[in-house]
């Protein structure tokens, strides 16, 4: 069997992301505009809002994965859903320690009860559980199916998570993320450039994690 | 009646059936037997609809188990190790409940009847928490007595009885073979097993032998 | 078929009692410890009112679906109902319905210790009060038994089913707590009319899921 970066199209992927990601960081901190009042904390943003949006990207996916799963018993939906649910995860994580440090200027404290965060940090939490359910969910089978139904619990219930979050805690001052989508192009092409490399990012993370995953499996099948 | 096919299952990514296929005639008993472990009681829950299974077919009465709804399975009767009923029900409680489950209506007289050939008239209206093993078992072979049923799936239908309760099953069994019911068990006994059927399926490692 | 298994579920617990007094006395017990916890004066006690009481039915739905679902476990009493040729979704329906029901009843008895322990003054308007409470209680027991469908063939179910079930039903917990506080403070219908329909949204979406899904969730 071919080593995953033996193959051209994996290694071209890995090599162009890397640069585009390096650039990306290089842009965000020597390109983009000091906002008034945030300076230096702002430019999390360009990293931020990209993770928050791979981040639920792949618990959509995770979503998709689940249904699949339990309709076509397929092996494959499950692997792109664990490796969804792992990375999306991550993503996720970063959400929770960049908004903070972001919002902490505007703010004045690291966390207020705001609608995003709020949202996420209880998704993080549900796929925390999700994580328990695939340790202790009961044999590998069994477990696949569980998993694959709280993914799609899990995610089905975000809108409703955030609207009641949202108007739970409407005197809450808004993230600055809502502000600085108004803002003018020298900052928005720069987050659009950002949010495409983050995607790129996701796309050869998840597909190298799927191809481990199926390896692990393979290797771990007793025929 | 029944053909299993290429059914396979696997725990924790280990094989325990492998490609299992067999098929059973109308009125045919067949006794599956094989080492603890084997995948005997799993085949007979995957033919349930208890179990999933990761690939093949189940077809009874010509209809493909996976595809339709479980309304279509309702000939096919199971009996697993355990009683299978609420234990804060009484013995009549749990039959009537599990009667009025496939919508079928008997007479309380009759219900009683069945229990008092299998001795459990005294302790019928006590629930069944109270009930020794012996005792349990009977009253499962009380309950398939009751039901409709073409098929029957009965996991070691001998366990924990003494030898009067012996005598009763395997006079039920007789009379059930007699009335061209179509029976699976899983024994380990080979002198039971050549008794009360037709052939007898080994599963060995997963395989039908 | 579903009024044999509602019929089935409040049989049981008629027989053995175990869900309604466990869930009442883990409940009292709840609003004890809310009692001796909260050091505050009464009126701020009546501001936090309503997410106690609402944390404690948390709490106490936790226990009672657990324990709903345990009785299947026992002699594998699921089983004959997963192999009963039935819709399986009516199963996750009668569980639903007679966990609302549960609910309902505990929280009948333990509403009066809570008013009193923790002296607060009773909603002018009893029939709104009520009639969300109903509502609120149908989102909850849909959410728990969802989520015990799920975590009830697991090896750490009793734990799991918390984890799982809490960050769910936030939502509910939130839009139940607004609902309370504004029927508790007169306000008009508008002011938390959106929470209504929040829960209401709970309500259809995980009934659905459970119906749809609980055919995948009970076999082994």
């Amino acid at each position: 069997m071919t080593n995953y970066f033996q193959k051209r199209i994996n290694q071209w992927s890995l090599s162009v992301i890397i640069i585009l990601f390096i650039i990306n960081i290089l842009n965000i901190i020597y390109n983009t505009p000091m906002v008034p009042d945030q300076h230096w904390a702002q430019k999390i943003f360009y990293v931020h809002v990209p993770s928050a949006w791979v981040g639920f990207l792949s618990y959509f996916i995770v979503m998709i994965s689940g249904f699949m799963y339990l309709t076509s018993r397929d092996n494959r939906w499950d692997n792109i859903g664990l490796a969804a649910s792992e990375i999306g995860t991550f993503f996720i994580s970063l959400v929770l320690i960049t908004g903070p440090i972001w919002a902490t200027p505007i703010w004045g404290q690291p966390w207020v009860w705001e609608p995003r965060l709020v949202t996420t940090l209880i998704l993080f939490l549900i796929y925390i559980g999700y994580f328990m359910i695939r340790v202790y969910g009961g044999y590998i089978e069994r477990m696949k199916r569980n998993a694959a139904a709280l993914g799609i619990v899990a995610f089905i219930n975000v809108p409703i998570i955030f609207l009641s979050v949202q108007f739970w805690s409407p005197d809450i001052q808004s993230h600055p993320q809502v502000e600085m989508t108004e803002q003018p192009s020298e900052i928005l092409s720069p987050f659009i450039f950002s949010l495409i490399v983050f995607t790129m990012l996701y796309t050869v993370m998840i597909r190298y994690r799927v191809y481990v995953i199926h390896l692990n499996n393979g290797m771990n099948e007793d025929v | 009646m029944l053909s299993v096919q290429n059914i396979s299952k696997a725990f924790n990514r280990k094989k325990i059936l492998k490609n299992i296929s067999f098929s059973q005639k109308e009125g045919e008993s067949i006794v599956f037997m094989g080492r603890n472990g084997a995948g005997k009681s799993t085949l007979f829950r995957i033919i349930a609809r208890l179990m999933t299974y990761d690939n093949g077919s189940i077809i009874f009465q010509g209809k493909n188990l996976l595809k339709v709804k479980p309304i279509h399975s309702s000939k096919l009767f199971y009996l697993g190790h355990s009683p299978g009923m609420y234990h804060p029900f009484s013995a009549i409680e749990n039959l009537n409940f599990l009667l009025s489950l496939r919508k079928i209506y008997k007479d309380q007289l009759e219900i009683l009847d069945v229990l008092d050939q299998f001795g459990l008239m005294e302790s019928a209206n006590e629930p069944i928490g109270v009930y020794s093993e012996g005792m349990l078992q009977r009253l499962k072979i009380v309950c398939a007595q009751l039901m409709d049923w073409d098929m029957i799936l009965i996991d070691e239908p001998f366990s924990n009885l003494d030898k009067d309760g012996l005598d009763l099953v395997q006079k039920q069994i007789s009379f059930w073979r007699s009335q061209n019911k179509t029976i699976s068990m899983i024994l380990h006994n080979k002198n039971h097993a050549e008794n009360f059927c037709d052939r007898i399926l080994t599963i060995e490692s997963g395989i039908i032998k | 078929m579903f009024f044999v298994l509602l019929k089935k579920e409040l049989f049981i617990e008629l027989r053995s009692k175990e869900l309604i007094l466990s869930m009442v006395v883990f409940g009292i017990a709840i609003v004890l410890a809310f009692s001796f916890s909260s050091n505050l004066s009464r009126t701020v006690v009546m501001d936090y009112a309503s997410g106690m009481f609402w944390i404690t039915v948390l709490f106490v739905s936790a226990l009672g679906v657990h324990r709903s679902f345990a009785y299947e476990k026992e002699y594998d009493a699921f089983s004959m109902l997963v192999t009963a040729p039935i819709d399986r979704g009516l199963i996750f329906l009668a569980k639903w319905v007679s966990g609302f029901i549960y609910l309902t009843l505990m929280e009948i008895l333990i509403i009066f210790p809570f008013f009193k322990f923790l002296m607060i003054d009773y909603p002018s308007n009893i029939l709104i009060a009520i009639s969300t409470t109903l509502l609120v209680n149908l989102g909850i027991m849909a959410v728990a038994n969802l989520v015990s469908g799920i975590a009830m063939r697991s090896n750490l179910s009793e734990i799991l089913l918390p984890i799982l079930f809490f960050p769910l039903v936030s939502p509910i917990i939130i839009a139940a707590t607004k609902i309370s506080t504004g029927v508790m403070l007169n306000e008009s219908y508008g002011v938390w009319e959106i929470w209504v329909l929040i829960v209401g949204s709970i309500i259809i979406i995980s009934g659905l899921a459970g119906y749809a899904l609980f055919d995948y969730l009970v076999e082994e």
